[in-house]
């Protein structure tokens, strides 16, 4: 007997081209968006990774609760005005006390990260479970919008001419807005992250470079929360980097492979979604993953199959 | 031989049972209908009998804290003619979506939108805090009917007859199940009707039904149940000699069989609170995938445990 339940048949026309053909309606500012926060996520990831800091993404998704509570108790509901503004406070709060503490103590990064995200969501139990009794104020609940509704919201009209949706006209802007500050401080973004000591003798305000980094990662983190939920967002910040690394040391390809990779992830992951009929967001993430263990495979730094070739050539 | 053989057809039974109780909708039906949890569902396919195919989102034993939509969910909400969902928070975010698809031209009704608020429990505060839980109280789960059928005619006029005939008739099944309820809870003695379960689902079963309800976590059932209250609870129990506390289908049962050891209580059963059960027959003969199964399902459990 054929296992034939364990996984439906693969139909690769319905998975990876109707999506975006006949059944565009139902998917395509889906993976606009996807595509926007994979992107923004990705391109800010590169900067993280060259920095060491990947694990700061975790720490500013961790630390919005008490920014949730409090947002939620200063304006008296769930509104997503609010609750936005609350959780990129805290996300921002967060970073600059990271900053303090290894900057100023013998503490190193590391463990600056995991006192502060970990105190701050600890605060935000507390406040909720104190101030706000049984209301429901889980980050992934308030926050997580969910991709797949996203093809459920009406699209902004301007006059005669329909834009998109809401979300997507949002995550498109923080895009932009990412593009724009590497375009305009690529240099700077680029000495202080490989070298602060000779960004600095070159007149770089290495730690400003800094702040503006963590206070454009605390925007990118809490907007792709409101598509993927706190703990993806992490995964879609260090992927394409981490991907990207694999393959080139040049911080423009880089660039080019994690945008190449958030639209690969989202084309396979909307595949992966519709083939299985699972959740959209994980899928996008074992996309992305999977592309990071080609690139593992088959890259050109480190590759398995590069070093494989090149222990055999050595013997022979 | 036989016994062998009949191994894979029990299984093949079973899984098309499961792949029927998914039921995708239906190409020959006159209204598609999308609603969220199987509760919902079960309301809806009530009034519309086989003018209507009715697609759950959130199938048996899911929390509707914890759903997340699928792909095929997005095209059948898309392509529903009517989005019933339950309203009073109980889909949490997801109403502010269902609400946006009413710019289509689906017509989008929240079942408990004609509830008076008079007759709601009110938890918290804050506008609109009220517990969803209605369906508990069989009289208050009965004044539904009436939204559902007007949102089915003004999708299917042609349908009227049939819906309000059959929603009349299933008021008049609720009202019999309500004195039945009634009926079967009579033989527990007053100082026992204490019901103790994982979240505070119970509410109105408590009001309507006159039970002490406590639950031991709060109504949502998305934090873990609090140390102290776990520590309160086993007193209470012990304090007020109560015999049996009770797991729910949708929600783990750890806490609640770590309370029922440590106060040496028994676990009476498992009750369905925030869904309906997989499609067959209980031990008891009930059948929980039903609105009526399961009130009757919990009602016996109940009786069982505490009489």
């Amino acid at each position: 007997m054929t296992p034939e339940w364990v996984l439906p048949a693969f139909d690769a026309h319905a998975a990876l081209v109707a999506p975006w053909t006949e059944h565009r309606d139902t998917f395509g500012w889906v993976g606009v968006m996807g595509f926007c926060v994979a992107a923004a996520c990705g391109l800010l990831g590169n900067y993280l990774l060259l920095r060491r800091m990947a694990l700061m993404g975790d720490a500013v998704s961790h630390s919005v609760l008490p920014g949730l509570v409090i947002a939620f108790l200063v304006s008296g509901g769930r509104g997503t005005g609010p609750m936005f503004a609350g959780a990129l406070v805290a996300g921002l709060v967060a970073t600059l006390i990271i900053d303090l503490l290894q900057s100023r103590t013998p503490l190193k990064q590391d463990a600056a990260i995991g006192i502060v995200f970990s105190t701050l969501f600890a605060i935000g139990v507390v406040l909720a479970v104190a101030f706000a009794g049984q209301i429901d104020l889980d980050p992934d609940c308030v926050l997580n919008g969910e991709l797949l509704f996203v093809a459920l919201e009406p699209s902004v009209a301007v006059g005669s001419l329909t834009l998109a949706p809401p979300a997507v006209i949002r995550m498109a802007s923080v895009l932009a807005l990412v593009i724009a500050v590497i375009v305009v401080g690529y240099r700077a973004l680029l000495v202080s992250s490989f070298d602060p000591g000779i960004a600095r003798s070159a007149g770089v305000h290495v730690r400003g470079v800094r702040l503006g980094l963590m206070l454009l990662l605390s925007l990118v983190v809490v907007s792709a929360f409101e598509a993927v939920g706190a703990v993806l967002v992490v995964a879609m910040l260090i992927l394409p980097g981490a991907t990207a690394t694999l393959i080139t040391e040049r911080l423009p390809r880089m660039h080019g492979i994690a945008v190449v990779h958030a639209g690969a992830s989202v084309w396979l992951g909307v595949g992966l979604a519709v083939w299985l009929d699972c959740s959209l967001a994980p899928a996008i993430v074992v996309a992305g993953a999977a592309l990071f263990v080609a690139a593992w495979l088959m890259g050109p730094r480190g590759g398995l199959l590069i070093q494989l070739w090149e222990r055999n050539r050595v013997q022979s | 031989m036989t016994s062998l053989g009949s191994v894979p057809s029990v299984l093949l039974g079973v899984l098309l049972m499961v792949v029927a109780g998914g039921s995708s909708l239906r190409a020959d039906a006159v209204v598609r209908v999308v609603a969220t949890t199987s509760l919902v569902a079960d309301l809806v396919r009530e009034i519309g009998g086989t003018r209507v195919s009715v697609k759950s989102l959130m199938g048996p034993g899911v929390d509707p804290h914890s759903y997340q939509p699928t792909p095929s969910d997005l095209r059948a909400l898309q392509d529903a003619d009517v989005v019933a969902f339950h309203g009073l928070h109980l889909e949490g975010r997801m109403e502010n979506v269902l609400q946006r698809l009413r710019s289509r031209r689906a017509q989008v009704v929240a079942i408990t939108s004609d509830l008076p608020v008079t007759r709601l429990r009110r938890v918290g505060e804050g506008e609109g805090a009220y517990d969803p839980h209605v369906w508990f109280e069989v009289g208050l789960w009965r004044e539904c009917i009436s939204t559902v059928v007007a949102a089915l005619v003004r999708a299917d006029p042609a349908g009227t007859e049939t819906y309000q005939a059959r929603g009349e008739a299933l008021r008049a099944r609720l009202v019999a199940l309500d004195e039945w309820v009634r009926r079967e809870l009579a033989v527990i003695p007053k100082e026992r009707r204490v019901l103790v379960t994982s979240h505070d689902a119970f509410g109105y079963f408590g009001r309507a039904y006159d039970f002490e309800v406590i639950g031991l976590q709060g109504i949502s059932t998305v934090g873990e149940a609090a140390l102290s209250a776990m520590t309160e609870l086993t007193q209470l129990l012990a304090r007020r000699r109560i015999p049996a506390i009770f797991v729910e289908s949708s929600v783990s049962p750890k806490a609640i069989q770590r309370v029922a050891a440590d106060a040496g209580v028994r676990v009476g059963g498992e009750l369905y609170s925030d869904s309906l059960g997989a499609p067959g027959l209980a031990a008891d003969g009930t059948d929980p995938s039903t609105y009526e199964g399961m009130v009757r399902h919990n009602v016996r459990t109940l009786v069982s445990a505490l009489r």
